[in-house]
């Protein structure tokens, strides 16, 4: 089981995080762009063989989206909406892969991040977003190397199944 | 005497678990497995606090890196456990962290920045290695990971809150006496690794 709402979740929370450090002319917009190309790659008819090679993107979005916290000057508006098109648009196709569209509306529960995250920067508590970030990075490297390695990720089918 | 029988058939019945025998699918669950990993065994978890109370004492910017280096470099330590790469003295390093740990809290150690990080770089990959076992396996991957690498997290910041009494009075001694306690406790599970 690798589908389900928690990674296109993860993805989201991510931006959420990134978008606490972007200026606050770019957050309307961003999120908005977000949940535009997540509803348009949800319902884009992907074919199954584009699966793990949707995941990796999807990993890989993960941690560059939840590195995007760590610039010392934050992010310009630009770079904001090419993080926020690209999270949405792989948090959608994860959810079109191997998900429910159901799964695509509890992801957006990740946006929470970005209130929470908002409020820890503007109270000089911005480092606990950029923690929260390095762990959502340890997530997603753990969880795209998992079809690389040799041992039988518990998401397929093993010799018993 | 018949209600008895029923009533100690229904408590057998009750009592019975599933056979836990190879199934397929390995550990039942995903986050809350995950998270409950690293509650599970004394020695990760006073390894955990500890990198947050050291943590705590070294002030910035080790109070927060830390808390990044350490999780980062189990997933490295999983990820070779999970490729088959030959194994660190996983055991013994994992006492040696709680001993390490435990010793520089006690001794308040300001350690450099490059010290301290190669020390919890070092320590997160023994026990990152140990879990990474059983990681593969695991039913929800994804959520094991997020749980496993959230309650890491998350005892990391419990250590930390633990050394903000450090500024108080009494605060100070206790915390350091808390790290001579990981300490001890570090030496104790030393003895047992070398006695395997």
């Amino acid at each position: 089981m690798r589908g389900g709402a928690l990674p296109p979740g993860l993805l989201l929370a991510a931006l959420g995080l990134a978008l606490a450090f972007a200026p606050t002319r770019a957050w309307i917009a961003g999120l908005a762009l977000a949940v535009l190309a997540a509803t348009a790659t949800m319902f884009a008819p992907l074919p199954a063989t584009w699966r793990e090679a949707v995941f990796l993107g999807g990993w890989a979005s993960l941690a560059i989206t939840a590195a995007a916290t760590y610039p010392p000057r934050g992010l310009s508006p630009a770079v904001v909406l090419v993080l926020a098109a690209n999270a949405g648009a792989w948090a959608g196709a994860m959810v079109s892969v191997a998900g429910a569209r159901l799964d695509g509306v509890r992801a957006l529960a990740g946006l929470i991040a970005f209130p929470i995250a908002t409020a820890c920067v503007q109270r000089g508590g911005g480092i606990a977003p950029k923690v929260v970030a390095s762990w959502l990075i340890a997530v997603a490297a753990l969880a795209a190397a998992l079809p690389f390695l040799t041992v039988t990720p518990g998401y397929l089918p093993d010799h018993l199944d | 005497m018949r209600r008895l029988s029923i009533l100690g058939g229904l408590a057998a019945a009750g009592a019975a678990t599933p056979a836990l025998a190879h199934t397929g699918t390995g550990l039942p669950g995903g986050f809350v497995s995950g998270f409950a990993h690293p509650l599970g065994g004394p020695d990760h978890l006073l390894a955990m606090v500890s990198v947050g109370l050291w943590g705590a004492w070294l002030g910035r910017p080790l109070v927060h890196l830390l808390p990044v280096v350490f999780p980062g470099m189990m997933v490295a330590g999983a990820l070779a456990a999970m490729a088959g790469l030959p194994p660190p003295p996983v055991e013994l390093g994992i006492a040696l962290s709680v001993l390490v740990l435990g010793a520089c809290v006690a001794a308040a150690y300001a350690a450099p920045t490059w010290l301290a990080v190669a020390i919890v770089a070092v320590f997160g990959i023994c026990h990152g290695y140990a879990h990474g076992a059983e990681l593969p396996s695991a039913a929800d991957p994804v959520g094991y990971s997020v749980g496993f690498v959230a309650a890491t997290g998350l005892l990391h910041v419990a250590g930390i809150g633990l050394g903000a009494l450090k500024d108080r009075p009494v605060g100070a001694v206790a915390t350091r006496g808390a790290g001579l306690c990981v300490a001890a406790a570090g030496l104790w599970f030393l003895g047992q690794a070398a006695l395997r």
